[in-house]
């Protein structure tokens, strides 16, 4: 019953969410959608910047040269210690509750609070957008007659209600009954935020498992476990194993540049590499004489994390060298492996065609690394060679790119490339290459 | 007159023909000799190669009545001394068992008689086989002993190698094994890891490599093994090729594992078996150097057609017990068997038995003709049913009797876990149905590639040609290929099951024909259409037996012929609505044809290898 009044109101509505949205906004709507399409494609640190959400940023922060207080930041300031997590944000809004009994300023608290959240680690929990919701006086915006539901009531509160929707939005947290129960309390049925929570309820549902390849919520801290994850995570073959060649060493801040080890450089390097069993027997049935590349760094977002990947790979044979497949003559013992018929498959049965299959030549392995020169990499072609003795015939070639996120082979990504990680060595030439590794 | 093409058969059985009987039985080497097609390979073309299967064939009375001599103490010992509990609970069989069964002869069934075996024909082999199957281990350890262990010897072996094995072989004193299966290596030849390398003097081979579930692994003396030897091709190049070799177990080097533990015929024996540096002289090795492929093929492929009787004789007496049951249990005052879900149990286990046999004597018939005609596809079919057959029949069986059936004090369990073997080995299911279909095509592809060229050409006369006939077809016309009318060999009563095999088989070699020109070769890769090209092909080899047994049992009277016809004419019925099914799904673009979404659906659930839909209770929030 509520849903279908609900959706009703959705219908009439529409047509005047967008002076709401402009309003609320502050900004041209196309920025808006612009930024949601790059959202989409990386969930990424981007999306989780304040500047795209409703919550207006402050004005004192724009001018900046002066430093005020903002009205009930005290509240957030008084956790003794520093200590900055879910207990003490909750008992700053519990503070706020109990200050004032008409809850004086609560909107400027919860855009506050909206903003501080990421601040405390509760940017995704529930719980706490309850709470917040919690702070908003009830009964007092509900439209008590038609006209009052005609027209926008109390627009001030119900657009920080639109905010803290949004925010959770932003951060994929499903809104549950008690958010609805709240809701209806505060401002009733028939609101904006209403609409909104509808609206989530209907859509985020369908987004949540949208992606077939999902990345776990909290990612590994370790950059190690990271690039076994992000291994995995590109890797479709379920055989292929993941190996550590090298752990990362801790940097010796006495003396960083040490002979022992000039690749290292005072930073920590590690490597992680894949390898399934069928691209190891195409590496071992790979013709010496041709070279294979290592080539990178390429770009792996994994939610708000990048991390740098290198590819071992050759070049696609030319179709006079590459070697047919043959049955031979006497393998299956109880069935023929094939026909001795002259014809072959109908072209119109013939639906091996396909516009989106586009040959490419074989890839050996990959591995993420810490450090992205030659020197390292090198280690990680030392370390294969143990499990693919062929790699020491074979000459490779480093063909590492200065700016990462470009394929060197076709005519590169859509995307510009993302900002290069600070880890990376600006020592690298681009194209450099060597002959004879290994 | 039927029996006049049996008259010349290797008719061992008859002490008089003797010499008869050494003659074939010493001219029978590898199948290499032309041969002409069969039965199964004209289906293809949409034919009825009527010679051979109609009428359906018979022993003459001498034979009848040697057989029944034969018969009679075999059922006696199998029913008074044959503790099929106590092998299953033990896991082995008994010795004085096993010197009972040597000396009633049954280790030497199909060893001709110049080397002490009984020398029996197909046919008879199959009979006995019925008797044997009261117990799966017995069954499991003769068939693992005679119809591959030392059927490389009668097959491709020399007259010296005969001599020396063959009668302590059918005696019984030795036993023998087959051993091909290896850890990397099932059915593919390629992987076999097992090395025989020629020592320096050149009279031995030096064998070694390691074998897996060898039935009889434990108990033979004697082992038939395929390993790979390095053959110097004529160009001097040098290649691996498989050699078999009959190894005995006193040429050292030969060790086994433990008997392993088995869910059906447990009283068995199944090891591992090992040649360590086994030394084997050259004059043992089996056929050619390198020709072990050839004799490997060619053992399987005789073996099988047996299992189509053992399994109907197991069937028969299960339906017995059951029967039994079912006349005798009440419940709400009334006896099982009068409820209609059980009677049409009874009915499906009768049918199966009946086709089964039907397939299977009709078999043994046509290989104990002269002129070793190639009945492999045949062999294989009489397989693939029964073994299907024995397990669903088996099942219903278990229901009929319900709880009863679940438990150890009763034989039914034990019959069900015995039987799913045989879906197994002697090549799988799925493989044999792989063999049946690809070999049927390949030898239409090759009688039709002429028309079929001319058609990929364009030739304005075969294309007209075709598209005539194509609507012809559409119209409805009347399919005659002679089985029924004035000169028909099936009788008048089954004259509606005839013509519907004879539709079956026009429209069957239709389709054969637009398969080919669709997929040519590359059919091979079209494994879900191969699987229904073989069934509609049993299908179509069980029609032709019961209406060929059936139309004898009219005409000559037989007891009960009128529940043959019965029988014969629902299974007709039901093979051929199956095959209409069948057909129409080989259709392109059939709607029942679903291979695409079986396809997805299984590389979804490969790709992450396991089963990926939410839980039903799962929330999105």
């Amino acid at each position: 019953m509520s849903w279908a009044q609900a959706a009703l109101l959705a219908r009439g509505l529409s047509r005047g969410w967008g002076g709401l949205c402009g309003a609320a906004l502050r900004g041209a709507p196309f920025s808006q959608v612009a930024a949601l399409a790059l959202r989409g494609l990386h969930r990424s640190a981007a999306a989780c910047s304040s500047d795209l959400s409703l919550v207006p940023s402050p004005p004192e922060s724009q001018r900046r040269p002066v430093k005020v207080l903002e009205p009930h930041e005290e509240l957030f300031k008084q956790a003794p210690g520093g200590e900055r997590d879910k207990a003490s944000f909750v008992r700053a809004v519990q503070c706020f509750g109990q200050q004032d009994v008409r809850r004086r300023g609560h909107v400027d608290f919860i855009y506050l609070a909206l903003r501080k959240m990421r601040e405390f680690g509760v940017q995704r929990d529930l719980a706490v957008y309850n709470l917040l919701l919690d702070v908003f006086p009830k009964e007092v915006f509900r439209p008590r007659n038609v006209f009052q539901r005609m027209f926008v009531h109390y627009p001030r509160q119900q657009e920080c209600g639109v905010a803290v929707l949004e925010q959770m939005e932003q951060h994929g947290v499903m809104p549950d009954t008690q958010t609805e129960f709240l809701l209806t309390q505060i401002f009733g049925r028939r609101s904006y935020p209403m609409l909104k929570l509808v609206r989530m309820k209907l859509w985020l549902t369908r987004f949540k498992n949208v992606n077939p390849f999902p990345v776990p919520l909290h990612l590994p801290p370790d950059p190690v476990d990271l690039a076994k994850l992000g291994l995995r995570h590109m890797e479709p073959d379920l055989s292929a194993r993941v190996t550590v060649y090298q752990m990362s060493l801790p940097s010796d801040p006495a003396s960083p540049e040490e002979p022992a080890q000039p690749h290292i450089v005072g930073t920590p390097v590690s490597s992680a590499g894949i390898q399934s069993p069928d691209q190891q027997a195409a590496l071992a049935r790979h013709n010496p004489a041709r070279p294979i590349f290592v080539e990178g760094p390429f770009s792996l977002w994994l939610r708000d994390k990048c991390v740098y990947y290198h590819i071992l790979r050759a070049d696609l044979l030319p179709p006079e060298e590459r070697d047919v497949e043959e049955v031979p003559e006497e393998w299956s013992l109880f069935y023929p492996m094939q026909l001795d018929l002259e014809y072959a498959r109908s072209a119109w049965d013939d639906s091996e065609f396909d516009i989106n299959e586009v040959e490419e030549g074989p890839i050996f392995a990959m591995c993420i690394a810490g450090a992205h020169d030659q020197a390292t990499l090198a280690k990680w072609i030392q370390g294969l060679q143990e499990t693919n003795p062929a790699l020491a015939r074979i000459p490779v070639v480093f063909r590492l790119a200065g700016s990462a996120g470009e394929l060197l082979t076709s005519s590169g990504m859509e995307e510009p490339p993302p900002p290069r990680p600070e880890a990376q060595e600006e020592e690298e030439v681009p194209q450099r290459q060597q002959q004879g590794q290994g | 007159m039927s029996g006049c093409g049996l008259i010349l058969r290797t008719a061992a059985a008859a002490r008089v023909c003797r010499a008869l009987v050494a003659f074939t039985e010493s001219r029978r080497p590898l199948r290499t000799s032309p041969r002409s097609a069969t039965f199964a390979k004209e289906l293809f073309l949409g034919k009825i190669e009527k010679k051979g299967v109609f009428p359906f064939p018979e022993v003459s009375q001498d034979e009848l009545n040697e057989i029944n001599q034969l018969v009679g103490p075999v059922e006696k010992f199998f029913m008074e001394e044959v503790d099929s509990r106590r092998i299953d609970q033990e896991g082995k069989i008994p010795d004085e068992t096993l010197e009972n069964l040597k000396k009633l002869g049954l280790f030497g069934i199909q060893v001709p008689e110049e080397y002490g075996g009984l020398g029996l024909s197909n046919t008879m082999y199959a009979r006995l086989g019925e008797i044997i199957s009261q117990d799966g281990s017995i069954t499991v350890t003769l068939a693992a002993h005679q119809a591959i262990g030392l059927k490389g010897i009668i097959l491709a072996g020399s007259e010296e190698q005969k001599a020396r094995y063959l009668p302590k072989l059918a005696s019984g004193e030795h036993i023998a094994a087959f051993c091909l299966t290896e850890p990397a290596s099932g059915s593919d030849a390629a992987s076999i890891r097992a090395r025989a390398v020629l020592s320096e003097d050149k009279k031995h081979y030096i064998l070694n490599g390691s074998k897996v579930w060898i039935t009889n692994g434990g108990l033979a003396s004697i082992f038939t093994v395929f390993a790979k030897t390095e053959i110097a091709d004529p160009d001097g190049s040098v290649k691996d090729k498989i050699t078999a070799f009959i190894v005995e177990r006193d040429f050292g080097g030969i060790t086994n594992g433990k008997p392993e533990d088995k869910l059906g015929i447990r009283g068995s024996n199944t090891c591992e078996v090992h040649f360590e540096n086994t030394k084997v002289p050259v004059e043992n090795v089996l056929g050619d150097v390198g020709g072990g492929f050839k004799v490997a093929m060619n053992i399987l492929n005789s073996g099988r057609f047996s299992m189509g009787s053992t399994v109907a004789g197991m069937l028969k007496r299960l339906i017995e017990m059951t029967a039994e049951y079912a006349c005798t249990r009440k419940q709400f005052n009334k006896n099982l068997s009068e409820f209609g879900l059980i009677q049409e149990k009874f009915a499906l286990m009768a049918q199966k038995a009946y086709v089964m046999e039907s397939m299977s004597y009709l078999t043994a018939g046509m290989l104990d003709q002269p002129g070793f005609p190639d009945c492999s596809i045949e062999a294989a079919m009489v397989k693939v049913f029964s073994s299907e057959a024995a397990w669903q029949c088996i099942s219903e069986a278990l229901q009929i009797l319900g709880g009863s059936g679940y438990m150890k004090d009763y034989p039914y369990e034990r019959m069900l876990r015995d039987s799913r073997i045989l879906l197994i080995f002697e090549g799988t299911n799925e493989i044999l149905r792989m063999y049946i279909a690809l070999t049927g095509l390949q030898h239409a592809g090759r009688t039709l590639t002429a028309r079929i060229k001319e058609l990929k050409r364009g030739n304005m006369n075969t294309v007209m040609e075709t598209i005539g006939r194509r609507l012809r077809d559409s119209l409805g016309r009347t399919v005659d290929l002679g089985l029924t009318g004035n000169l028909g060999v099936v009788h008048p009563s089954l004259a509606d099951s005839a013509r519907k095999l004879e539709e079956n088989v026009y429209y069957f070699g239709r389709t054969v024909e637009t398969l080919l020109l669709r997929f040519g070769k590359t059919i091979v890769e079209e494994q879900l259409l191969l699987k229904r090209v073989a069934n509609i092909l049993i299908n179509l080899y069980g029609m032709t037996a019961v209406l060929s047994r059936a139309s004898r049992a009219i005409r000559l009277g037989l007891r009960n012929h009128d529940h043959e016809v019965l029988l014969a004419n629902t299974f007709c019925m039901e093979a051929h609505l199956q095959n209409l099914l069948s057909l129409s799904q080989l259709d392109k673009h059939a709607p029942e044809n679903l291979d695409e979404q079986i396809k997805k659906v299984a590389q979804q659930i490969l790709e992450k290898r396991a089963y990926i839909c939410a839980h039903p209770l799962d929330r999105a929030s």
